[in-house]
């Protein structure tokens, strides 16, 4: 499997690390992430705010403040993007990798229309004259679905509504055929009754074109039926890999059970309590040279307290970064032994409740 | 890109940031700048306020060294083509100058900033009627309106004066206007207003001194922008009758006075440069240190 | 957007009519209109003149034009229809000068709408091409200090652009002519126009006295209006889509942040009206300025108030284009 997926790889991301130093210590924003995406494949990425979802997107496309420190490598169809970033290569962005930000109400230019804006990317990268790249523009607005595309490359931004702001931007983004798209959260900003729509389209054009997609999302129910791959981050480090199937029945990392935990299901009986996860996202500068979970971890062991987990396991099947991996024999035990004494080894104060596992 | 961009990921880091910075922000300082602006201005006051106690020749005295000579130690800024002392007629010149930016300013705030407050204050049609005659006072080119007043009144200290002041009332009077707005949704005075404070009360003893932080700022910047209109008036011919910087710089701006000895304009070109730029750096400094956000002079 | 015009025509109405007034009535309610328009003369007794009219006394010449005094007297009462009361007269100077005609100067007999004629052009070229050098430096130093914000040439601008704005344009206009004219003799020290070419030679050191300082207060304006845009996901995007920093600072995000600029760009056209009246007496350009100081200083108030009224029509006019620019920058006041 490994073997035979290295020719078909498209995206290979290998140790990567960036930091930003700021006036108060540096911020790691994100640890040794490796990842591979096969062509033609999706890949979820979940997180919550500041886990580093979105500097994963942003490294890739380049989009980093000129401040960030950065190492590791990210090879794209054979190329290393961090050169081809450093020598400013142009026409790479936007042509083979692209990206579909998440509030479509301020990611489009105010001022220009919105034909003119996709136009902008065909007459930038395959220098189409004016006429034709309006024409073009004019058939990806239809594609994206948005009805009487005719009309709407006449108009601006503000005279859309969210829904068909973000299919403009989703057709600004296809333009010019990429084969890799990234989208971070693009459904986050949008009516939640447009939410499956934008997705199913997602879908659809990644499955016509080919093209191979990141799905960036908090909302791992978003990324489990339409993703070949779901990664979860937390605290600038992946700590679970794995197919949505495996992830979802039999998730490894506390992080991950507790994710699930928190999201109402259809599998189990409606009125089943929800469980938050108690604590605050970790601090990222200076952070202590222990699991990053753990002050909020239900599972923490001393051990927990001393090392960082490396990720690991089969690799391309079932990865995750744990000591005391939830659904184990391990973990179970942890579990229990936190539960007794009331309390887990970070001091995190625990009782009975959803100890169902 | 720049670096002001900011990542989502990292301005989140930074709002996390952001709690400590904060209270460094508190200690903000006015700055060595501001006290080396201040320096200069009290040197410059000291020195015109003292002139006549002074051992500085008389301003007019003609040959007072051989004419049309540069700087030297009997004439530190030379003389020009009368043989007048330049160094003296400047110091006599920032008499008059700073006079002018003086008067002109505090008119405008006396009258602006009553105008804008009661605007503030009271708003509906008072607000308007006052905000309209802003507006008309500011559809003027500022120093045509001068020279309508001058040119109809006359050239006296007082007229000049008074006719900067009338060009600093809408500037000065929609600053007050809009601190008196924000002021007075304020608790303090909600409460004065509970009460039964009088009108009067309310503003001259809880919003005045509110609104005299923003109004300090702008009065430093506005009484530069006084002194240069003045300079601008004699360019015209149109100022005082008497030694001012800009009576002195026109005088000495003639090509043949320019070609032969420039410093006459050039000297107390620079003396009003330091000046100007003092004044506007300590406005900007205090406004920044009470952290008023609008301008409108 | 048309109840916007609508009300901003309204405000201009308002604007225009109080002052016009104000100049009007600086001539009319300041003193013996008579004797501000005619000067001393308007001391001769009413009777003497009739006295001229019945043929018994010869009427004198004090001024300069082939009148007599009485004769002269009489023009400008009917000129000014001193006969009629103030509103009347103010109604009639106004339509007259809507009609572009002026009245005649006192002092040296020129139509004064000659006058505007000739000097006008001068003034608004000088004041056109001072406000494109300073939209011609401020654009490029602002994206280039916001592109790197904080940084050195950033730092270094804000220290350039705070000594411009605290050099007066008289005094930027003497050392310039010191410098360019006097000393390097690259620039003509009188005013020529022969063709285009000279003209634009001689208006270039006004030109940039008068845009130096605008440059300055244009380029503090943009750079924070630019530091702000680029914090916009849109700039991200267009990133995203791989477009060159330079595209994205001259092509995104330059016309939303032009916002400040344009807000002062019509305020200030009013102190470059009063920057252009110095700068042109320094520099010697026949315009508006010259003629207007050469006026009051011949006692010459015709003139001088219709000059005035001219200069100050003009800049409530611009004012108001400016505020239409606001459409053509932001979509979203179209339609709001």
């Amino acid at each position: 499997m490994a073997e035979a997926s290295a020719a078909n790889t498209q995206l290979l991301v290998r140790d990567l690390t960036v930091r930003f130093p700021t006036t108060r210590g540096t911020v790691q924003a994100l640890n040794g992430v490796t990842f591979d995406l096969a062509r033609g494949a999706s890949l979820g990425i979940v997180g919550e705010s500041g886990s580093g979802k979105s500097v994963t997107a942003k490294t890739l496309m380049n989009l980093l403040p000129r401040t960030a420190e950065v190492s590791g490598d990210v090879i794209f169809e054979g190329e290393d993007v961090r050169r081809l970033a450093r020598e400013g290569r142009e026409h790479f962005w936007g042509v083979k990798m692209t990206m579909v930000f998440q509030d479509p109400m301020t990611s489009l230019n105010p001022v220009k229309k919105c034909g003119e804006q996709i136009a902008e990317t065909l007459r930038y990268h395959l220098k189409r004259d004016k006429k034709t790249a309006l024409a073009e523009a004019e058939d990806l607005l239809a594609q994206v679905g948005i009805p009487e595309p005719g009309k709407r490359v006449d108009q601006y931004p503000h005279e859309l509504s969210g829904g068909l702001r973000q299919r403009v931007v989703i057709a600004m983004a296809l333009a010019c055929e990429p084969s890799l798209l990234i989208a971070d959260e693009p459904t986050t900003a949008v009516d939640v009754t447009v939410q499956k729509h934008l997705l199913d389209l997602l879908d659809k054009l990644r499955e016509d074109r080919g093209m191979s997609m990141i799905l960036i999302t908090h909302d791992l129910g978003v990324a489990r039926g339409r993703c070949d791959e779901i990664a979860v981050m937390y605290a600038g480090r992946l700590v679970e890999r794995s197919a949505p199937e495996t992830l979802f029945s039999d998730s490894r990392h506390p992080y991950t059970d507790a994710l699930l935990r928190s999201i109402p299901r259809i599998d189990q009986p409606s009125h089943t309590r929800l469980e938050p996860i108690p604590g605050r996202p970790p601090e990222l500068i200076n952070p202590p040279e222990q699991c990053a979970y753990a002050p909020r971890c239900r599972f923490a062991q001393p051990d927990c307290l001393e090392s960082i987990p490396d990720i690991s396991g089969v690799a391309g099947m079932h990865e995750f970064a744990c000591f005391h991996p939830a659904n184990t024999d391990r973990g179970r035990e942890a579990l229990a032994g936190n539960l007794a004494q009331g309390r887990t080894a970070a001091g995190l104060e625990i009782s009975g409740a959803g100890a169902s596992s | 890109m720049s670096e002001t961009e900011t990542t989502g990921e990292s301005s989140h880091v930074e709002a996390v940031l952001m709690d400590d910075d904060m209270v460094d922000a508190v200690k903000k300082k006015l700055g060595v700048g501001f006290w080396i602006a201040v320096g200069w201005l009290g040197l410059l006051v000291a020195t015109a306020v003292l002139a006549p106690f002074l051992p500085f020749d008389d301003p007019d005295k003609l040959a007072s060294g051989p004419a049309r000579t540069g700087p030297s130690l009997d004439n530190w800024f030379g003389t020009d083509a009368l043989g007048r002392d330049v160094f003296a007629r400047t110091v006599y010149g920032a008499r008059v100058s700073l006079v002018v930016g003086f008067i002109a300013i505090v008119f405008g705030m006396v009258v602006g900033g009553s105008l804008g407050m009661i605007a503030g204050y009271f708003r509906g049609r008072v607000d308007q009627l006052i905000s309209f005659l802003f507006f008309t006072l500011l559809s003027f080119p500022g120093l045509i309106l001068a020279l309508l007043i001058t040119s109809t009144f006359d050239r006296t200290l007082r007229t000049v004066s008074l006719t900067l002041g009338v060009l600093a009332v809408a500037p000065v009077g929609r600053l007050a206007r809009a601190a008196t707005l924000v002021f007075a949704e304020r608790e303090f005075v909600q409460a004065a207003r509970v009460i039964g404070a009088r009108h009067f009360r309310i503003l001259t003893r809880e919003l005045l001194p509110v609104v005299l932080i923003p109004m300090a700022a702008l009065a430093l910047l506005g009484m530069g922008v006084a002194i240069v209109a003045e300079g601008g008036l004699a360019f015209l011919q149109l100022s005082v009758e008497d030694i001012s910087w800009g009576v002195i710089i026109n005088d000495g701006r003639g090509i043949r006075d320019l070609q032969e000895n420039p410093h006459v304009a050039l000297m107390p070109i620079g003396v009003m440069f330091l000046t100007i730029l003092a004044l506007n750096f300590a406005g900007d400094r205090v406004r920044e240190y009470f952290d008023v956000r609008e301008t409108a002079f | 957007m048309k109840q916007f015009i609508l009300r901003r025509v309204a405000q201009l109405a308002l604007v225009f009519f109080s002052v016009t007034f104000l100049t009007f009535a600086s001539l009319n309610l300041v003193g013996d209109p008579l004797f501000n328009i005619v000067g001393v003369i308007s001391g001769i007794p009413d009777e003497q003149c009739e006295a001229v009219e019945r043929g018994e006394m010869e009427d004198t010449q004090s001024s300069g034009l082939n009148l007599g005094d009485c004769a002269l007297i009489a023009q400008a009462k009917a000129q000014n229809n001193l006969d009629k009361n103030v509103v009347e007269r103010y109604g009639i100077w106004l339509s007259d000068m809507m009609r572009g005609d002026f009245g005649t100067s006192f002092v040296n007999g020129d139509e004064i709408s000659d006058i505007v004629k000739e000097r006008l052009p001068v003034t608004i070229r000088l004041i056109v091409l001072a406000q494109t050098v300073a939209l011609g430096i401020a654009i490029p130093w602002g994206v280039a200090s916001a592109y790197r914000a904080n940084r050195g040439f950033d730092k270094a601008s804000t220290i350039g652009s705070f000594g411009l704005l605290s050099i007066p344009n008289f005094a930027l206009g003497v050392i310039l002519l010191y410098f360019f004219t006097l000393r390097w003799q690259i620039f003509p020290s009188r005013y020529e126009n022969d063709g285009w070419w000279s003209e634009l030679k001689a208006l270039t050191l006004p030109a940039f006295t008068l845009g130096l300082g605008l440059a300055a207060t244009y380029q503090r304006l943009l750079r924070t209006d630019l530091i702000t845009t680029l914090q916009d996901d849109f700039i991200h995007m267009a990133r995203a889509k791989g477009m060159s920093d330079r595209h994205i600072m001259y092509r995104h995000a330059l016309r939303p942040s032009m916002f400040s600029v344009i807000t002062v760009f019509g305020v200030n056209t009013g102190a470059l009206i009063g920057g252009a009246l110095v700068v042109e007496q320094i520099f010697s350009i026949p315009g508006v300025g010259t003629e207007l100081v050469e006026a009051v200083l011949r006692n010459d108030p015709p003139v001088v108030i219709s000059l005035i009224s001219v200069v100050a029509i003009g800049f409530v006019l611009i004012n108001f284009f400016v505020d239409l620019m606001y459409g053509y920058l932001d979509p979203r006041v179209r339609t709001s």
